[in-house]
């Protein structure tokens, strides 16, 4: 017997304590009581007659006493949480790996999920180890404690508090170096690898199911004023099934349409967002019989502004006051560099040939400006430089060809070291957001540099007039793209569910409806758990907005049938452990302890008032 | 225990009274005749039976006219009243001073009841009160003016002692007393036995009259699981585990103690009665009454 509340020490002092307790309340009874009786004549005739039953009343003591003691040891003994264990059966030590990928919220015929099944499958098998053997419980996602194998009340414990990671990338976890039966639960969607000591406990089970696989938000290349969605949606499911799709705006706007998929079939749709609103948009699929609930929407953001006010402070520009006249939706206001002072105010600086002593209070897009103490300063100025070369994934590149740029000068300046300029990360992988990237040219001679910090900064290192830039068609887009993503009017960033790292220092998080989220704001960058898809806003410091949008959004784990497992398969090894699924001797025995417990106290209570105890 | 001079208070009287007043509706004329017991002799004026003639008898009664039928001398017997001594014997001894109301106080209002009642009669009565032999004893009283001098003693005497109805009897019946009625009021809770004391009285030809008094306590105790029961007699004590059957086991043992005194009583045609204390001493006193066995 091994002892999961205390250990064995602490348990002898228990019932050592109880015993000498019990013992001595017994010796320690009261004086009778005296009582005076007009003549004990009577009491003496009876009591010859009784004189037999002295035997009797030593046995009822005793008797009496074994009861006390059961009561009290058996209560001590259930505090203690006491465990049965095989008499010379060896000790086992069970390892249980439990798949809590996405797919594993997938719902089964019987209306659990396969993520219940694992858990009540893993419950089982650790009930089925040996009462002095080790538990330790991993999961795929990492979220289980890194420990040594321990008791198995603390495997249950910690199996207790796991939960479908929806995000991530799920893989079979590092084994302990003990030597334990080793057992994984899984529905082999996600992670069909394991070792070959593992003995796998299938929980699959086919289900139907119908997911949005892609939900992008993006502007027409022609007009970038005008959005429309994209939608890639999977019919997972192994019949074909009509799908209702719709698309919903907070504030104006719907769509809905009906398509068939077939088993397996993709299809995907571009839909127009003219009618939408600025704000939020979630797109909803149903389908009859979806047994995985977490890919059936998504969502995004509608980035359209009504009016931009742009200030333009130049010596004189016509290529810039023409193209930018003929933006729609945008108040210019042109000035001489020396109108301009810190209180003019704009959604959008752009300084031409010209940057005041002190940064502007919103972003600002900086043609060749002069040294000042807040940009980088200039090195030289090189004539003719080569073809340069560009990111057009970048948003102010997007749609933009530079092909054909012809640059008589640009000025050389010096780019900051290379703390934030990985590549932009692709969705789902929750990298952070490079603070400067050199957008045109390279670090050696940038020519249009991108600074993401609290207000945006795009510098051009070449006058306009010093090039065939604005001469190309490109240029109208470029700027276009460059006030959009100088006024934060981006779509959201694509994240999926799980640890989301958004680039804004100590900013609050909060979800669609407003709801503050846990967030760790850490000192260039803030992190939260978004555990359902869903829009959520960060709020930086000055006013700086960023949205996320945290979606499913994967084939891979709307694919809740891919998986190489029969339903119900279970490898030898397991098959002989889950078939004895009944609860055994090693079932925790307190319930049992303390039931006897009670039973005695009722039945001591009885015998009492019988006069069988005394 | 009574405190002194409460015991006979003006309610008491009252009740007295009262009785008085029932037990004279119960037996018509008994004030007349100045009830008496009746004994058969050769003088007399009321007839009441015949007898064989025995030889050297006074021939004045012979019937001689059944001599002259039958050949036979038959002796005609009269009826001669005569006053009828009455002793009340009280238990005075230490069991008695117990129990709520207390047995001995109980037991003295039967004896001044019955007293009272006698003495109201024209009766003789004496009044002994017993422990271990006679503690007190007022001597034959007749008349009612005498009633105050009784209740004088009875309030007088204290519980005490241990119990020997034989040695009291003994004592009292010893020196030349006359055939009457004897009253004993107690709980037979008698170390020596009540028999002995009761064979005594058949030997000095007594009618008997027995109040055989108690506690409900003491019928159906109700004690604690471990208990130190001291003789209020004798001082011991014994340890005893009190259980239900053990209860229940007195009960059954204090029925049969009440069983051998009425039954030995009823074998001899003597009166017994038992009452515990919780009953009003007049309707005690009536069912006495109504049992005829103190007034006949």
């Amino acid at each position: 017997m091994i002892f999961l509340g205390m250990n064995a020490g602490m348990v002898a002092v228990l019932l050592g304590t109880t015993v000498a307790a019990v013992v001595y309340l017994y010796w320690l009874k009261p004086p009778p009581r005296r009582v005076v009786v007009p003549s004990t004549l009577l009491w003496d005739r009876l009591l010859k007659e009784k004189k037999r039953n002295t035997f009797f009343d030593r046995l009822r003591w005793w008797l009496s006493l074994m009861l006390a003691l059961t009561i009290g040891l058996s209560v001590a003994a259930g505090i203690g949480r006491p465990e049965l264990s095989f008499l010379g059966r060896d000790i086992r030590n069970i390892t249980v790996v439990i798949d809590n990928s996405a797919t594993m919220a997938t719902r089964t015929a019987d209306g659990f999920t396969r993520w219940e099944h694992a858990v009540a499958h893993a419950g089982q098998l650790l009930r089925q180890g040996s009462a002095g053997g080790k538990f330790l419980i991993l999961d795929t996602s990492g979220q289980a404690p890194p420990r040594e194998p321990d008791d198995r009340r603390s495997a249950l414990e910690v199996l207790a508090g796991l939960t479908v990671s929806l995000g991530g990338e799920p893989e079979f976890p590092d084994l302990p170096e003990v030597e334990s039966e080793v057992f994984f639960v899984s529905d082999g969607v996600m992670v069909d690898e394991a070792p070959l000591e593992a003995t796998l406990v299938s929980i699959f089970e086919p289900a139907h199911n119908v997911g949005i696989t892609a939900f992008d938000i993006e502007a027409l290349p022609s007009e970038p004023t005008r959005y429309h969605a994209f939608l890639q949606i999977k019919n997972a499911s192994p019949v074909a099934k009509q799908v209702t799709l719709r698309l919903d705006g907070s504030v104006s706007g719907g769509v809905r349409e009906t398509l068939t998929l077939q088993a397996g079939e993709t299809g995907a749709r571009f839909i127009d967002l003219s009618s939408f609103g600025r704000g939020p948009v979630r797109a909803v699929v149903t389908t009859d019989s979806d047994a995985f609930g977490a890919d059936d929407y998504a969502y995004g953001f509608l980035p359209i502004r009504t009016q931009t006010r742009v200030a333009l402070i130049t010596q004189g520009s016509l290529y810039l006051e023409n193209v930018l006249a003929d933006v729609p939706r945008l108040f210019l206001d042109v000035m001489r560099p020396a109108q301009y002072n810190a209180q003019v105010s704009a959604d959008v600086y752009i300084f031409d040939r010209f940057a005041p002593p002190e940064a502007p209070r919103g972003p600002a897009l900086l043609f060749v400006p002069p040294d000042v103490e807040w940009l980088t300063r200039t090195l030289d100025v090189v004539e003719v430089p080569e073809a340069p070369a560009w990111n057009p994934t970048h948003p102010v590149l997007r749609f933009v060809a530079l092909e054909d740029l012809h640059i008589d000068r640009a000025a050389r300046i010096a780019v900051p070291a290379l703390g934030g300029s990985r590549p932009q990360t692709s969705a789902g992988n929750p990298g952070r957001e490079p603070e400067t990237e050199v957008v045109v040219g390279n670090r050696s001679l940038p020519l249009v540099l991108v600074t993401d910090q609290a207000e945006r900064i795009v510098r051009v290192s070449f006058a306009l007039e010093d090039s065939n830039f604005p001469l190309q068609p490109g240029f109208p887009i470029f700027l276009a793209n460059t006030l959009g993503w100088l006024m934060d009017e981006q779509v959201a960033l694509a994240r999926n569910p799980g640890r989301v790292e958004v680039p804004l220092p100590m900013a609050a998080v909060t979800d669609l409806e407003g709801r503050d989220v846990v967030a760790w704001p850490l000192s260039d960058r803030t992190v939260f758990l978004a555990d359902q898809p869903g829009l959520y806003t960060v709020m930086g410091e000055g006013d700086r907005r960023l949205r996320v949008a945290v979606n499913l959004a994967s084939v891979e784990r709307s694919s809740v049938n891919d998986s190489g497992l029969a339903a119900g398969e279970i490898t030898a090894a397991a098959s002989t452990v889950l078939a004895g699924a009944e609860p055994g001797p090693d079932e925790e025995l307190w319930i049992l302890l303390l039931s006897i417990a009670l039973l005695l106290v009722v039945a001591e209570w009885v015998t009492y008032h019988k006069r069988l105890t005394v | 225990m009574s405190e002194k001079g409460t015991l006979f208070d003006e309610e008491f009287l009252k009740k007295l009274e009262y009785l008085n007043l029932v037990s004279n509706q119960m037996i018509p004329g008994h004030l007349h005749g100045e009830h008496r017991a009746k004994k058969k002799t050769d003088s007399g004026i009321e007839f009441a039976d015949y007898r064989q003639y025995v030889s050297g008898e006074d021939t004045k009664n012979v019937d001689w006219r059944t001599y002259l039928r039958t050949d036979k001398l038959i002796l005609r017997l009269f009826e001669e009243e005569a006053d009828l001594p009455i002793y009340i014997f009280f238990d005075a001894s230490a069991s008695m001073d117990h129990g709520v109301p207390v047995k001995f106080d109980y037991a003295r209002k039967i004896a001044a009841a019955l007293c009272y009642v006698g003495l109201l009669n024209q009766d003789r009565v004496n009044l002994v009160g017993f422990a271990d032999g006679i503690a007190q004893e007022l001597s034959a009283r007749r008349g009612k003016h005498k009633v105050w001098h009784a209740f004088r003693f009875l309030d007088s005497v204290e519980a005490r002692g241990m119990t020997s109805m034989e040695k009291a009897f003994k004592g009292f019946f010893s020196s030349r007393r006359r055939r009457g009625l004897v009253v004993v009021v107690s709980d037979f809770l008698d170390e020596e036995g009540f028999s002995k004391a009761f064979d005594m009285l058949r030997f000095f030809r007594q009618d008997l009259f027995a109040v055989h008094v108690y506690t409900t306590e003491e019928a159906k105790p109700d004690l604690p699981d471990e208990v130190l029961l001291e003789d209020a007699e004798l001082g011991t004590s014994q340890r005893v585990r009190i259980t239900p059957a053990l209860l229940e086991a007195y009960a059954g043992q204090f029925e049969e103690h009440c069983e051998e005194v009425g039954g030995y009583c009823r074998r001899h045609g003597w009166g017994y009665l038992r009452t515990t204390t919780d009953v009003p001493f007049e309707d005690l006193i009536l069912q006495v009454f109504r049992q005829g066995w103190f007034l006949r």
